[in-house]
């Protein structure tokens, strides 16, 4: 199952909070796939995603100061 | 004059650079010390804050310049760096931060900008400036750390550096997981410069050392005082509304150049774009700014004016403003981001199924 959280127009650290709170609902092996706009993401969510045992399966910038991710849960 | 805009411009450029590509945020940065017990950030300004008064103290040794650390504030400090903290977190950055956000294209921080110009200046030269003076009255005699130990100011450079040191190797040491970086586009500089993610300790080197370029560049034209926004951003109010030269310095450009340099940074890295905020995100932010300038105006200083360079100067103004400032963002992201969440859970838990 795959999930698309959009946080466009959210600032730091909303995005991250979203993110965080939506992966809770989601069962092992399910994917969370982030669309955000907040420069400070790009940071603060792979760091988030890994840090916590989960894989980043996709990752790239989709247009001007926009980024979508997709986290594998672990 | 002529010198005042170019290096003025150029230090504040850099700096913006820097910032934009270093995402060197100090909200971010102290909000994670308590949300999630991560202090990378506090350290990398530490290591600014190291690399700056080991230079500037040489500056000073060799006589570019003079400095005397004056008188200690000391209610003013506690109460405007701590309303401060709570300010940048409902603006969502501390005043540099929003200045290079600004750069970023995010109109609420144009917003929080706004207000932050506004009582900065009230302030200065304001309605609020008696309330200003008032506090600023109770004040200690002696401001250095140094003088008040009665030893040279290098015996505080070498513990602080040592103890900024340890907790880098520390921190380094520590086995760490590959953060999945964003395909890379480019190659050679251009990969470096617009793409690549900096180390926050590397940008914080490069930080410490504009900090340190900022001293003899500013004291050349008259203006005897390192990094320092809130001044500034209030000074450029303050021209527009009088039309007194006398309020253009070289820190006017230096916040320009900060704006400047964010928004070619965020431009060559396909990182500009007019963001606009919701409702809720543009109260915070015009709020967070109105507070922002009442604190660093009381304070004397911001999160860099007195977090990066009073602290560099190695004075009781800079520590102590950084802990209560820490303190501000502490409390407001209790009441932003903790609390909401756990009424949330109770509320979920109340209703049954």
């Amino acid at each position: 199952m795959k999930k698309t959280l959009e946080v466009m127009g959210m600032v730091c650290p909303f995005p991250l909070v979203e993110a965080k709170e939506a992966i809770k609902e989601l069962h092992t092996g399910d994917e969370l796939e982030v669309q955000f706009d907040c420069t400070q993401g790009t940071e603060s969510i792979p760091r988030w995603a890994v840090e916590d045992g989960h894989e980043v399966t996709a990752y790239d910038q989709i247009g001007e100061a926009a980024w979508t991710i997709t986290i594998k849960k672990k | 004059m002529f010198q005042m805009i170019v290096t003025g411009l150029l230090c504040g450029a850099l700096l913006g650079f820097v910032m934009q590509r270093g995402r060197f945020c100090l909200t971010g940065g102290f909000r994670d010390m308590y949300l999630t017990k991560d202090n990378r950030m506090f350290y990398a300004l530490l290591i600014a804050i190291a690399v700056q008064s080991i230079g500037v103290y040489v500056l000073i040794s060799l006589g570019v310049f003079e400095f005397t650390a004056g008188t200690l504030p000391i209610l003013a400090v506690i109460i405007g760096s701590f309303i401060f903290g709570i300010g940048i977190i409902f603006a969502g950055g501390c005043a540099t931060g929003t200045w290079y956000r600004a750069g970023e294209g995010l109109i609420g921080s144009w917003i929080a900008l706004a207000g932050y110009m506004l009582v900065a200046a009230m302030m200065k030269s304001g309605v609020l400036l008696p309330l200003d003076k008032a506090v600023k009255n109770v004040e200690l005699r002696s401001n250095s750390i140094a003088g008040s130990f009665g030893l040279n100011p290098w015996v505080v450079i070498s513990v602080f550096t040592v103890i900024v040191g340890f907790l880098v190797y520390r921190t380094l040491r520590k086995p760490t997981v590959k953060i999945p970086g964003l395909p890379p586009k480019r190659t050679g500089l251009a990969h470096l410069l617009f793409e690549k993610r900096w180390h926050p300790f590397f940008t914080a080197i490069l930080i410490g050392l504009i900090a340190i370029s900022a001293w003899p560049l500013s004291a050349a034209t008259g203006r005897i005082a390192g990094l320092g926004i809130t001044t500034p951003s209030a000074n450029i109010l303050q021209y527009f509304v009088t039309g007194e030269m006398s309020f253009i310095n070289w820190g006017v450009f230096l916040v320009l150049g900060i704006l400047f340099g964010s928004l070619f940074a965020a431009k060559m890295s396909g990182e500009f774009r007019f963001r606009l905020p919701d409702l809720k995100t543009t109260i915070n932010s015009f709020s967070g700014g109105l507070m922002m300038g009442f604190g660093a105006g009381l304070a004397g200083g911001c999160s860099i004016g007195n977090g990066l360079v009073m602290t560099a100067m190695m004075t009781w103004q800079g520590w102590i403003a950084l802990a209560f400032m820490i303190l501000g963002t502490w409390t407001a992201s209790y009441f932003v981001y903790v609390r909401p969440r756990r009424k949330n859970k109770q509320a979920t838990h109340a209703v049954p199924a």
